[in-house]
């Protein structure tokens, strides 16, 4: 099988200093850019099938990169960026960037993010109503829910709700991009409406709603439904 | 409907119903005369009010040792006086602010027509109750009939005497209630004859006078009769208040006309009573032609105390200019409504019957629809139309002689060729001359001068004052005429250009202060701007304080001022709270040095001027420039206040953004270190075993690079907060700069061994005084920011020089340079030129370090860009030496 190619965006060489080798020695193809122009050429002839883009670029903002490359291209963007600049994340992932990375961040947590990512872009792609992640199936074609093989009863918007996070599972979803999938454009900023569906959602599916494993919470930013149980059950 | 329009309660009326409830209530207790028991009535009321539970305090009683008055202060709270010490003497006075303080329901203020002691805040005891009152405290007093202003003349023709302790009708007018209390004169005289009236010793040499029958019945008229009006008023009020349709009188408007004459001052005292009689509204107006008021100094005073006595009474004011005067007055009685005249006129002299109508005449003459009321008095010569006397001054009677003197040696030299006649002129010259350049009086003189001197000198038989023909005697009196008429007209023409000359000057003052006014921006400006003009406008000094943040700053002074008196400091608080003028030759603290005028702007009253004019009095003129100079400050004020919040605001959004800036750019330092550290890390312990050894070495050289970066980094944000705080001090001993920068250089060439570093140090460098290691961390900066900024082959140079009393340090790279417009900004915290590439290599803090060490050694540092040849970069820095200091 071809290795993944990774396009890497960042204008500080001592980060590329370690991530070009870490990257190289995880099995991927890694190809560097300095620039935001640089990044959208690349993107547009090396075909890279993931991309890790730091906003701070010397000749524009990592954002613009985002909408340009947006504009003709699916393929998963993770951005790179500080603890604390949420509102930069936040618009970010709203302008279709499909996950973050806090800066400084080790090796190990951005490979993974970047293989969910190559995998969530590969199931994307095929037609699939049924899916599995973290032992619960949802069957969008029947409208059915389990969870451990017991059918679990949810209304139609908490259904939709959990559906969203579950086809976009280990990747972060904004309350923007929640609220005006299930609810419509009117309500993006209703924020203390999602909270309360999480919360019973939580209640239905989570087998400790105090301390949940599937929904998860990215403090001021949105959700991200993990399916790590799955997968380590595997 | 129009009936009901008609039958709802007038909004003024209520208005002013409104304005009285938040004020403390004022009780008059009226009397006729001293001993008909004001005091004692006063103090029984309090008695029963403190009976009901009411908090009443005594705040100044005269019981003049009387037993049954005492009695009445028992059980009352009387508050103590406050001893005021002037020349010597000790005088209890009403402690008014101990009154404020203790803030009563009711408090009892006896004889409100007294005078206070000099030193107090208010002249007179009625400033005092109006202050009480406006602090919602009520307040009864005690008053006696003849000391209302208006009645003032009036008692002064009954008895007498004339009273000088007067209280303006507006505080009996404005008084919630007013009480008489009256006896029968024979009871006053009988208890009067029992000593059971105290009178003052000034008084006491009058009473024999005073307390007569006969006058005290006529007093005791006027105070029944006022107390009548008064209750008249107050039952019309009550009709409007409540819509009654009540039978006033139709609503009657007066105009009194006010000149400068003796007789207007009683004409603006009888309107007032016509006035009051009538329920009607009055306006004093003073009507004058343009040029008029700045000929008669005198004259204006009088027509402005006289017009301050109409508003003291109740009248408005009102003052018009026009060249036709009666036209213009009973254009402005059309305009206003006025239903009736009064004016006041003398009897008119021989001249003026001959030559045409007075003002009064011309006024009845054309009036239409209006009752014109004439008030006469045949004591006061008519002096509303005389013309000004001219002044005399001693340079023109002593240049008179002179000039004659003069125009006898013409004369003298001109008799051989000239017939006798004609030299008449030569002395028409010398009139004229003292005419023009000293003014009437010594013209007069000059023609009586010439009168003897033609006589004397010219006319046969010579050498003597007698006229031998006829004709000549009559041609010696014909010359002193014209002399005499000619030189008074060019005397005349003389002062009114003068008196011309006098307004250009006022008006150009004004036009130059509202230009030099809006041409300033900074406060201080203004302020000195402010007391310079107000220091000429008073001719004498002047100072200006603003309030700034509660407390009042002197801002400048003129001739400048630090030190102000306590009665001082108090004046000028008093206008700012009351906006109000106050201080010297004003109602309140007269003691004051300086006269306070407010600074009145929208936000409220932003300061005070204050002047103190050289001579006693501030003269008419002199006070409206004054006025108009308030004026025009104030408004110039409130525009650099709110120039100046703008530019505040402006500042705090600039440094907001260089905050934010400053933080992000911090943070970025920070982290991308750490980034790559952690990064590098993670990636060996987890990937170790895919990895080739070169691989694994650069990673590790990464890491040790990064933290090596951020230390440097953290040490440098170090010393920058250090440079800040103030922790770097001048060192006491002497350093040696050519040491230090050896020092650096060594260092340098360690680091980057492949730099060439030229170093050119001077012989006999004095010594500075500092810090020897930070002066070598400066020289490191400034070699590691050439080093950075600048292609490797080209070398560094480094030079110390000895220049006059300063040690200057240049270092000069071979790059790039820094564009002219970043010269400056090189030295602020975390700025960076950016590279070619846009990025920037270094932590923004290396030259913000040195010239905060620079400063600190009490030395400056300077970029200059390009060096030589458009490329490179200088850094000059100098240090005082050590011996200089």
């Amino acid at each position: 099988m071809k290795k993944p190619r990774v396009l890497v965006v960042d204008d500080e060489p001592q980060i590329l200093r370690f991530l070009r080798p870490g990257l190289t020695a995880g099995d991927f193809d890694v190809i560097t850019a300095a620039t935001g122009a640089e990044a959208v050429k690349s993107a547009a002839t090396m075909a890279p099938d993931v991309i890790v883009l730091d906003l701070g670029l010397p000749d524009k903002d990592g954002k613009d990169v985002i909408r340009e490359i947006r504009a003709w291209s699916k393929v998963p963007i993770i951005v790179l960026s500080a603890r604390d600049r949420e509102s930069e994340k936040i618009e970010s992932l709203d302008l279709g960037a499909d996950d973050y990375v806090n800066k400084p961040f080790g090796i190990g947590e951005l490979m993974a993010r970047i293989r969910t990512n190559l995998r969530n872009r590969q199931q994307t792609d095929s037609v699939v109503n049924v899916f599995r992640a973290g032992g619960v199936v949802v069957d969008s074609l029947r409208h059915v829910v389990e969870k451990g093989g017991k059918p679990v009863h949810l209304t139609p918007k908490e259904f939709d709700l959990l559906f969203l996070l579950v086809k976009h599972s280990d990747r972060v979803l904004t309350h923007r991009q929640i609220l005006t999938t299930v609810w419509g454009p009117a309500h993006t900023h209703d924020v203390q409406y999602l909270r309360v569906f999480i919360g019973q959602l939580r209640q239905k599916i989570e087998s400790d709603p105090a301390d949940p494993m599937l929904i998860l919470t990215e403090s001021g930013i949105g959700y991200r439904f993990s399916s790590e149980i799955e997968l380590k059950g595997n | 409907m129009a009936d009901l329009g008609d039958r709802r309660p007038s909004p003024d009326a209520l208005l002013e119903l409104a304005a009285k409830d938040k004020r403390g209530k004022l009780k008059i207790f009226i009397g006729a005369a001293p001993g008909v028991g004001k005091t004692y009535a006063m103090l029984a009321g309090a008695q029963r009010l403190k009976g009901e539970g009411k908090d009443v305090v005594v705040g100044v009683v005269e019981t003049h040792g009387r037993a049954e008055t005492s009695a009445l202060l028992a059980g009352l709270e009387v508050l103590p006086r406050k001893t005021i010490t002037y020349r010597g003497h000790a005088l209890l006075e009403f402690d008014l602010d101990g009154a404020l303080a203790r803030k009563p329901q009711l408090i009892i203020v006896d004889e409100l027509a007294h005078t206070n002691a000099p030193e107090s805040r208010h002249p007179k005891r009625y400033q005092d109750v109006d202050e009480l009152l406006d602090a919602g405290i009520n307040v009864w007093t005690a008053l006696n009939i003849q000391h209302i202003e208006s009645l003032s003349d009036v008692v002064a023709t009954i008895t007498g005497i004339k009273i000088r302790e007067l209280v303006p009708d507006t505080v009996v007018e404005e008084a919630a209630d007013v009480v008489m209390v009256d006896i029968t004169p024979d009871e006053l005289i009988q208890r009067l004859k029992e000593g059971k009236v105290y009178l003052p010793d000034n008084a006491r040499r009058a009473a024999d006078n005073f307390l007569q029958a006969g006058n005290l019945t006529a007093l005791r008229e006027l105070a029944l009769r006022r107390t009548a009006e008064r209750v008249d008023d107050q039952m019309v009020d009550y009709l409007r208040q409540h819509a009654i349709e009540g039978p006033w009188p139709t609503a009657d408007r007066i105009m009194v006309c006010v000149g400068g004459d003796d007789l207007s001052e009683r004409v603006v005292r009888q309107t007032a009573r016509i006035a009051g009689a009538l329920n009607a509204t009055w306006v004093a107006v003073h009507a004058a032609r343009p040029a008029e008021g700045a000929l008669d100094a005198e004259k204006m005073k009088r027509v402005d105390s006289n017009l301050e006595l109409a508003a003291r009474l109740g009248g408005e004011v009102s003052r018009l200019a026009a060249k036709d005067l009666p036209t213009e007055v009973l254009r402005f009685a059309a305009q206003e409504n006025i239903t009736q005249i009064i004016m006041g006129r003398s009897a008119p002299g021989f001249l003026k019957r001959f030559l045409g109508r007075s003002l009064s005449d011309e006024i009845m003459h054309q009036a239409r629809g209006v009752s014109v009321h004439i008030i006469t008095d045949d004591s006061v010569a008519l002096t509303h139309f005389r013309r000004q006397r001219p002044r005399v001054t001693l340079g023109g009677v002593a240049v008179a002689p002179f000039a004659v003197a003069a125009a006898v040696l013409a004369g003298v030299a001109a008799s051989h060729f000239l017939k006798l006649p004609n030299l008449s002129m030569i002395f028409l010259a010398a009139v004229l001359f003292c005419a023009v350049t000293y003014g009437t009086w010594s013209a007069v003189i000059a023609a009586g001068l010439s009168f003897f001197a033609y006589n004397f000198f010219f006319i046969q038989p010579l050498y003597t004052f007698s006229v031998a023909s006829p004709h000549e005697l009559l041609a010696l009196f014909v010359f002193l005429l014209v002399a005499i008429l000619t030189g008074g007209l060019a005397g005349r023409v003389r002062e009114q250009s003068i008196a011309a000359l006098s307004r250009v000057k006022q008006v150009e003052t004004l036009f130059d202060l509202s230009r030099k006014l809006s041409a300033s921006v900074k406060i201080d400006d203004l302020m000195w701007i402010v007391a310079t003009q107000a220091a000429a406008t008073a001719m004498g000094q002047s100072i200006v304080l603003l309030e700034k943040e509660g407390e009042l700053a002197i801002m400048a002074g003129m001739p400048p001022e630090d030190n102000l008196g306590t009665s001082d400091w108090t004046a000028a608080r008093w206008a700012l709270n009351h906006g109000e003028v106050a201080g010297w030759n004003s109602e309140t603290l007269p003691n004051a040095r300086f006269q306070y005028h407010p600074l009145k702007t929208p936000h409220g009253i932003a300061g005070v001027v204050g002047i103190r004019p050289s001579e006693a009095k501030l003269s008419a003129e002199a006070q409206r420039m004054m006025e108009a100079l308030v004026d025009q400050v104030s408004t110039a004020l409130e525009r650099t206040i709110l120039a100046d919040e703008a530019a505040d605001a402006r500042a705090s959004a600039e440094s907001e953004k260089l905050r934010s800036a400053l933080l992000s750019s911090i943070s970025h330092d920070l982290r991308t270190p750490l980034s790559s550290i952690v990064g590098s890390v993670t990636t060996l312990r987890s990937l170790d075993k895919k990895m080739s050894k070169p691989v694994r070495d650069d990673l590790l050289a990464n890491i040790e690079e990064e933290a090596s970066r951020l230390s440097r980094f953290v040490s440098n944000l170090l010393d920058m907060t250090k440079i800040e705080g103030g922790a770097v001090k001048l060192g006491k001993e002497p350093i040696d700069v050519s040491d230090a920068v050896a020092a650096a250089i060594r260092r340098a060439r360690q680091a980057w061994p492949q730099r060439e570093i030229l170093a050119k140090i001077g012989a006999n460098i004095p010594p500075a005084s500092g810090d020897a290691a930070l002066l070598e961390q400066l020289v490191f900066n400034l070699l590691d920011n050439a080093n950075k900024y600048s292609p490797v082959k080209g070398p560094v140079s480094v030079s110390v020089t000895a220049e006059r009393s300063d040690i200057v340090l240049r270092i000069e790279d071979q790059g790039p340079g820094i564009p002219t417009e970043d010269l400056e900004r090189v030295f602020e915290k975390f700025y960076r030129v950016k590279g070619d590439d846009g990025r920037s290599p270094g932590t923004g803090l290396g030259l913000a370090i040195c010239r905060g060490i620079a400063n600190a050694m009490g030395g400056s540092i300077k970029a200059e860009s390009p060096a030589h040849n458009g490329l490179g970069t200088r850094i000059v820095a100098r240090f005082p030496s050590k011996a200089n200091q």
